[in-house]
């Protein structure tokens, strides 16, 4: 068995006496992209979210790496790196300027060289590099976003609907990333409620309606996940 | 902890920031001009003392050259009191402008002449100073309140606070290092003017280091107060603007509310003899004088100063000493009444003092123009002082008038001078 | 037009139902109305003290006995300034000068006993004043109303919805204007009362009306500075963080910053230092209790001449007296002089910080509202030259009841012996000369052509905002 990297045990989240997550349990392992799926409001950000400490469990447990998100939130942090659903970063800054600040929150100094490195293989056009991020397309703010993952180097990384208003051609280059990442010993966590983008690229990917885990579907062998099977699950509830 | 580099970080940050530099220049320029109109202010002040003294001593000197008995030479000659600001006056004007700073008094009743002032401008005191106490107990909050009231919120409204929060070491240390380097910055702007005022004036360094620490620790504290408002635990789904307007209810609180009201309840708890009483209590006895028997005055005057007793005869229905002994006796019939305004004035300073506790920015205010020697309690020193030069001005009269003696020029030269010497030579005040 | 009304109830049902809006509304107005009730009873009670202690001052001066009348020019008098009616409202520079004045012969004494002196010092920043509470705090309370008013509507897209459906920006911005003016109205109502109360104790409604027209324009002013920022911006903090920086800077930087410019750019010497040259233009003039100082040498011999006579005791008048006349007209004329270019220079100091009211409208106002009120340095002014007419009277009275009435024999002998010297006296009925004094600041016309200039800085504002909310229509991006 590969070591468990993030895992839920009957995880519940209340929001204002409103259950947004129904005792959830799931393991991810390493190397591993899991993909969440679901609809609008069935919790799959409030899930993704536990994972990093920004909303709290009234309920079961959320660890990353044998931690436990509940006392050892600060150590996870250092382990992780979050892609959020609309990046969002800073506007008076240059893109290299906002991973360099971002580098340093984490502690961590990168030389020039390897951020345009990475900026390189995020495939972020050259040009705007040194521009001010306040000229950024929501795709390009995204690929900084991503670059900056990479450079964290973190072993987990939680994405938070990544492809979510990219055109075609950045689906594609996203895509192809994360299983080159994933190759790599990198364990993705997603939640999306892009059924055909998740199936390309997840190893395993678990519906979520209402709070609560009602499918979960696998990948058999190098082929992608049954794409109709998890759509049919999925229009059925969402119907 | 905070660790330098964090400093650093957040320092190269915020430099960039238009917002924060324009508005760090703007606090840097209302510091100088703060300090330079209190600079200017202490500077005029302090000229107009060096002028006053030249004027005084000639005008005195013109006046006691064509006199030719004692009397008169008291009657005619004026003495020039006044209190300096001192160095760090600049930096904290306040209560300079409505508590007189020179007072010019001769040797009839003072109860006659302290109440006379010679104040600022009724509509710039009205008005108010902008000094450096006012910019740091009044603005200073607002200007933290501005800085950082968003610091959190901004960037939940921007959308950047989770992957921020996910991608520091640690949240707190974030949101820490991000205020003590605007706090800091903030500091520094207001306080190099202030330390450049300072050097120009030269106060002492256990003066600066205190108003540092009065400015640093208000600092400090609005600081904190905004950190904790802001605080997403308490207001997590607060928007910039709520936190903001909950902060300057604050300020309005502890600046306008505490303050106002408190005025209001201690004008009524406070009980104080009207001023006017004092003058007319005293312009009563002084005018009675004239029309009541010789007697009456010197029993008045000799149950105080009973060494004369055998020197009051009179040769003619005035004489300088008798004059003088019921001048005497007027500041002693009106001396219950001045007391209790004073200690009314007194009275009301501490109360106000307790009332600062639970106000910092009239805290910071208090504290700042006593380290600079001008609040009320140092003005009503200074009207003490005149008091006590006023009798020392009798104490060397009393044997001239009663002795005597055949007038001289040579026996005035020994006249006492204000600030002079003058705690040995004062008799016991009023 | 209903859509304009639409809109105003629209934003007004949007302040009831998230609180914050109708907390600072109630909560302004509740400040508002206990300064109006609190003052206007300080106020009254001031009113009655002073009036109190003026009739005593006057009666104790008509009940003292027969004297030498001279003694009584020495004995003096007091004047006590009487609150205008308007200032319950606006206590302006009442507060920081003297209230009374001790006026005796050969001397101009300075007003005594300011509030403030007598003050627990808690006061110099603000006051529980209405005029403090409209001039700065008002316009907090129209920015924390109201910074949201359109870039709320961006945010939530309501704007374009609007737009689409064929709603003008006019239509949007006069309606929210008129909702923001109603919140203004409604902290300007406790002061509008208390103005009508002024009138009803005797002020003019001319005054009182230009007044509130005054402060009406001044909430006018802020509504529309509040609502352009709001059309300007593209976020509600933006638009709050720009709005409370402008309050900050207007309210509260500007005022002092003119107070400190005007007393640095032109510092006053002060009265101490005036006096000298006072006193040096004095000694030139003689010793008027000196009839003898060579100085009234020309006075004498015109008086010889006149009357026929060789020597001053062949005068049918009193010498003395006449001296003590002629002396004060002399020396008042000297002291009236300092004390006009004192005044002026006071004057022209204030008006460099009054100045500033082309900078910041809370200048403007609080110029015109101290003025109109009748709390200015020109109302002080007046106190203080009515109070040296009645000085210079009343010595003058007693001078000629000396002249007239005491012998110059008996006046000369009057330090020999206690019968002399009770010879040497007067009826005491002659202390009837002083007139009763009761002070009313100038007429409401004269107050407003002084105010004018700072009601033109109040138009001008209303200019400034009118076409800042026409730019700010044409710029507000949706």
């Amino acid at each position: 068995m590969r070591e468990e990297m993030v895992v839920a045990s009957s995880l519940s989240v209340t929001f204002e006496q409103h259950k947004v997550l129904d005792g959830v349990s799931f393991k991810v392992g390493e190397g591993e992209v899991f993909a969440l799926l679901g609809g609008n409001g069935a919790g799959k950000s409030t899930a993704l979210k536990s994972f990093l400490g920004t909303v709290t469990p009234s309920g079961g447990s959320a660890s990353v790496m044998g931690l436990s998100v509940a006392s050892q939130i600060d150590v996870i942090r250092q382990k992780v790196a979050y892609l959020p659903e609309s990046v969002m970063l800073y506007g008076h800054l240059t893109g290299v300027e906002n991973i360099e600040y971002f580098l340093s929150l984490a502690g961590i100094t990168s030389a020039k060289d390897k951020i345009e490195s990475a900026l390189k293989r995020v495939a972020l056009q050259q040009d705007a590099w040194y521009r001010s991020l306040s000229n950024y397309s929501k795709g390009m703010r995204q690929k900084t976003a991503i670059a900056l993952a990479l450079l964290r180097e973190a072993p987990v990384l939680f994405l938070d609907e990544p492809t979510s208003g990219l055109d075609p051609s950045a689906i594609d280059e996203f895509n192809q990333l994360i299983t080159t990442l994933a190759s790599e010993g990198s364990t993705i966590f997603m939640v999306s409620h892009d059924v055909y983008g998740a199936c390309q690229i997840a190893h395993r990917i678990g519906l979520l309606d209402k709070g609560k885990i009602v499918g979960m579907f696998e990948r058999e062998g190098d082929n992608p996940i049954d794409t109709e099977a998890v759509h049919a699950s999925f229009s059925k509830r969402n119907g | 902890m905070i660790s330098f580099s964090d400093l650093k970080r957040e320092a190269a940050f915020l430099s960039k920031q238009r917002y924060v530099v324009f508005f760090l220049l703007v606090a840097l320029a209302l510091s100088i001009f703060s300090v330079w109109s209190g600079v200017a202010e202490t500077r005029a002040q302090i000229d107009t003392i060096e002028r006053l003294l030249e004027k005084d001593a000639i005008d005195r000197e013109d006046a006691l050259s064509k006199q030719s008995d004692y009397g008169s030479a008291a009657y005619y000659s004026f003495h020039l009191t006044y209190s300096e600001p001192s160095p760090m006056a600049f930096a904290a004007m306040g209560q300079r402008d409505i508590y007189p700073w020179k007072h010019r008094v001769r040797m009839l009743a003072i109860e006659g002449q302290i109440y006379e002032t010679d104040a600022d401008n009724p509509e710039l005191s009205f008005l108010g100073r902008f000094d450096f106490a006012f910019l740091i107990s009044v603005l200073l909050p607002l200007f933290v309140i501005l800085l950082l009231h968003d610091l959190r919120s901004s960037e939940r409204e921007a959308g950047r606070f989770d992957l921020l929060i996910v991608t520091a070491k640690e949240e707190k240390q974030l949101w820490l290092s991000r205020a003590l380097t605007m706090s800091l910055a903030l500091a520094l702007v207001l306080l190099i003017p202030f330390l450049i005022g300072v050097l120009v004036t030269g106060a002492s360094a256990t003066e600066i280091g205190l108003m540092l620490l009065v400015v640093l620790g208000h600092l400090g504290l609005w600081t904190i107060i905004t950190l904790f408002i802001g605080n997403p635990k308490r207001s997590s789904s607060q928007s910039s603007a709520r936190i903001a307007s909950r902060l300057l209810a604050v300020w309005l609180l502890f600046t306008v509310l505490i303050p106002v009201g408190s005025d209001t309840v201690i004008n009524e708890l406070v009980e104080s003899p009207s001023g006017g009483e004092i003058v007319l209590t005293q312009r009563e006895a002084v005018n009675d004088a004239w029309d009541v028997p010789f007697s009456e005055t010197w029993r008045a005057f000799l149950a105080t100063h009973p060494e004369w007793e055998s020197k009051t005869s009179m040769n003619s229905q005035f004489e300088w000493k008798w004059y003088y002994a019921f001048q005497q006796v007027g500041d002693q019939k009106a001396a219950e009444l001045s007391h209790g305004y004073r200690e009314a004035t007194q009275q009301k300073d501490t109360v106000a003092s307790i009332v600062a506790l639970f106000s910092p920015p009239m805290l910071t205010q208090r504290l700042m123009s006593s380290i600079a020697g001008t609040n009320i309690s140092s003005s009503l020193a200074y009207e003490q002082r005149v008091r006590d030069y006023h009798a020392s001005l009798r104490s060397f009269y009393y044997p001239l008038l009663f002795n005597d003696g055949e007038f001289s020029h040579q026996a005035l030269s020994g006249m006492p001078i204000f600030g002079e010497s003058q705690a040995n030579e004062a008799e016991s005040s009023d | 037009m209903s859509v304009i009304k639409q809109i105003m109830w629209d934003e007004w049902r949007y302040w009831q139902r998230t609180r914050l809006a109708i907390t600072v509304i109630i909560t302004g107005v509740v400040l508002i109305v206990a300064s109006v009730i609190v003052n206007a009873i300080g106020i009254q009670h001031a009113k009655h003290e002073r009036e109190h202690l003026q009739h005593a001052a006057e009666s104790r001066f008509a009940e003292q006995p027969d004297r030498h009348p001279h003694r009584m020019v020495h004995y003096g008098h007091y004047v006590f300034r009487t609150p205008s009616p308007l200032s319950i409202i606006e206590p302006g520079v009442d507060s920081f000068t003297g209230t009374s004045i001790f006026l005796e012969g050969h001397r101009q004494n300075t007003a005594m006993f300011a509030d403030q002196r007598q003050s627990s010092g808690l006061t110099r920043f603000s006051s529980l004043a209405p005029s403090f509470l409209v001039q700065v705090l008002a316009p907090l309370f129209i920015v924390l109303v109201g910074y949201a008013s359109i870039t709320r509507e961006k945010e939530a897209g309501t704007l374009n919805i609007m737009m689409t459906q064929g709603v003008s920006k006019r239509h949007v911005l006069t309606g929210k204007l008129f909702a923001l003016l109603g919140a203004g109205l409604l902290l300007l109502l406790p002061m509008i009362l208390a103005s009508l109360w002024a009138s009803f104790r005797g002020e003019s409604s001319l005054v009182t009306g230009s007044y509130i027209v005054g402060y009406l324009l001044y909430i006018l002013v802020w509504s529309g500075v509040v609502l352009g920022v709001s059309a300007l911006s593209h976020k509600s903090s933006a638009s709050f963080a720009g709005l409370i920086g402008l309050w900050v800077v207007l309210c509260i930087l500007v005022p002092r910053i003119g107070s400190s410019t005007a007393a640095a750019l032109e510092p006053s010497p002060g009265k101490l230092e005036a006096d000298f040259a006072v006193l040096e233009e004095l000694r030139k003039l003689g010793d008027g209790h000196n009839a003898s100082d060579p100085a009234f040498e020309q006075l004498k011999s015109n008086l010889l001449a006149q009357y026929g006579v060789e020597t001053v005791e062949e005068l049918p008048i009193n010498f003395r007296g006449t001296v003590a006349q002629y002396s004060e007209k002399k020396l008042t004329d000297v002291l009236n002089d300092f004390a006009e270019i004192r005044m002026q220079e006071e004057l022209s100091q204030a008006q460099i910080a009054r100045h500033f009211g082309w900078l910041s409208p809370a200048v403007a106002i609080r110029s015109f509202s101290m003025i109109v009120a009748g709390t200015s340095l020109e109302t002080h002014h007046r106190f203080l030259r009515e109070a040296e007419t009645l000085r210079f009277e009343f010595v003058q009275s007693l001078n000629k009841v000396h002249q007239d009435k005491l012998d110059y024999q008996v006046d000369m002998n009057r330090s020999k012996s206690a019968e002399t010297s009770k010879a040497a006296r007067v009826d005491a009925s002659n202390w009837s000369v002083l007139s009763s004094f009761s002070f009313v600041p100038e007429a409401g016309g004269v107050r407003l052509v002084q105010g004018g200039t700072y009601g033109v800085q109040l138009l001008f504002w209303f200019g400034v905002v009118v076409l800042f909310l026409n730019l700010a229509m044409r710029r507000m991006s949706e």
